[in-house]
């Protein structure tokens, strides 16, 4: 059954994304103000919602479970690392298509506001992550490190979230996951956005099974590296 | 036998000092990180965590403020647009009475119009003057998105009504 479920992955990631891009672009209606701007809400946010959320959330909660010692085991260690892989270029992909949308409409390409800074800020955190797990060559130490490094860096996700509600900022506030839970969406734009956050959550989760498959295969590989080094020294007498 | 004896004997490789180097190499990290983090934030976060003034607020500390730059915000009132031959001319409005009036240079972006909130970077003319100057326009939209026509029909030859 899992097996036949993460054989559907692929291919259901694929069909949502392909029908948020056509109703995104061919059958939901232009915006009041924004007309054919719109359009990038259905790329933005959702792709927001999985570097913010879904990925740092996943790295994070990976990491506590790594060092919970109840749950402590190097596929913890793995799961948090390529989230944080997946989540730094989903950050990078939040910042580009922010600026994009940002150019028309504020005229502005960048604004040093609380929100853009603090999601920067979050990139460079994912960033260091990665620097930081490349810094360390014992792989415990480097899980542990990594582990208290990530959960210390998430604090900034709350930030980045309410910093539209707690500072005057550019970036306009929140059009789903208001404080009053409501949507500030119409209609059929507000099925594609939805669509939109379903098929980049299925694509962060696609993604984060192919490099967490690729990560073991490197481990495997690596230790078969190690064991035939050892022995060949041993047949070399050394 | 021979051969089993040297294999056991096989000494030890003595471990570099992994630890220490590795500990060196975190600590370089966490160095360029907070170096890269405090460069962001004095862009930023630091030097103006709220990015704009109203202009409810700026008028209430309009003798403070003097011929500074700031970041004002205000709606732009209906009518009052003109374009200028360097860019516009028009009144931003705060949520009470107050207004002010903006002369901006340069081309306001796409979504410039009346009734929507805007952020002008510039300075007001003198301390007690009510004429901002502007070097640049940014707009502020909402986080509401309407449909254009939300009443439009297709027809069945795909045309819109």
């Amino acid at each position: 059954m899992i097996k036949f479920t993460q054989r559907l992955l692929g291919p259901v990631t694929l069909a949502c994304l392909a029908a948020t891009f056509v109703l995104g672009l061919w059958v939901t209606p232009e915006d009041r103000t924004q007309k054919n701007l719109v359009r990038l809400l259905y790329v933005h946010p959702p792709i927001a919602w999985v570097a913010l959320y879904v990925s740092f959330g996943t790295a994070t909660i990976a990491s506590c479970l790594y060092l919970w010692k109840r749950t402590r085991s190097m596929n913890m260690d793995r799961i948090a690392h390529c989230s944080m892989e997946v989540s730094a270029v989903f950050i990078v992909l939040t910042l580009i298509t922010g600026s994009i949308w940002g150019r028309p409409t504020w005229g502005v390409w960048w604004a040093w506001d609380a929100r853009l800074t603090s999601t920067a800020i979050l990139g460079v955190f994912a960033l260091a992550y990665l620097a930081l797990r490349r810094a360390n060559d014992d792989p415990v130490v480097r899980a542990r490190r990594s582990a208290v490094f990530a959960i210390l860096t998430a604090i900034n996700v709350p930030i980045i979230h309410f910093s539209v509600v707690w500072w005057k900022t550019l970036h306009q506030g929140a059009s789903v996951l208001t404080s009053t839970g409501q949507l500030n969406v119409h209609g059929s734009m507000l099925l594609a956005m939805l669509l939109g956050f379903v098929g980049f959550t299925l694509l962060f989760f696609w993604l984060l099974r192919e490099r967490y498959r690729l990560e073991v295969k490197r481990d495997v590989a690596s230790a078969a590296t190690l064991d035939e080094a050892l022995s060949l020294r041993r047949r070399e007498g050394v | 036998m021979v051969e089993e004896t040297r294999t056991d004997s096989l000494s030890p490789i003595e471990p570099p000092p992994a630890t220490s180097r590795s500990s060196l190499r975190s600590l370089g990290v966490i160095g360029v990180l907070v170096i890269v983090v405090l460069v962001l934030l004095s862009q930023g976060l630091l030097q103006s965590l709220n990015y704009f003034e109203t202009v409810d607020q700026a008028l209430t500390q309009r003798v403070a403020l003097g011929t500074k730059v700031i970041r004002l915000e205000g709606v732009v009132a209906p009518g009052t647009i003109a374009r200028t031959n360097d860019g516009a001319s028009f009144t931003i409005t705060g949520s009470g009475n107050h207004r002010v009036f903006v002369v901006a240079q340069g081309s306001p972006p796409q979504l410039f119009q009346a009734n929507i909130p805007v952020v002008v970077v510039g300075h007001f003319v003198s301390s007690t003057s009510l004429q901002f100057d502007g070097t640049q326009i940014m707009v502020k939209h909402s986080s509401s998105y309407i449909a254009a026509h939300p009443s439009r029909v297709k027809a069945p030859n795909g045309t819109s009504r």
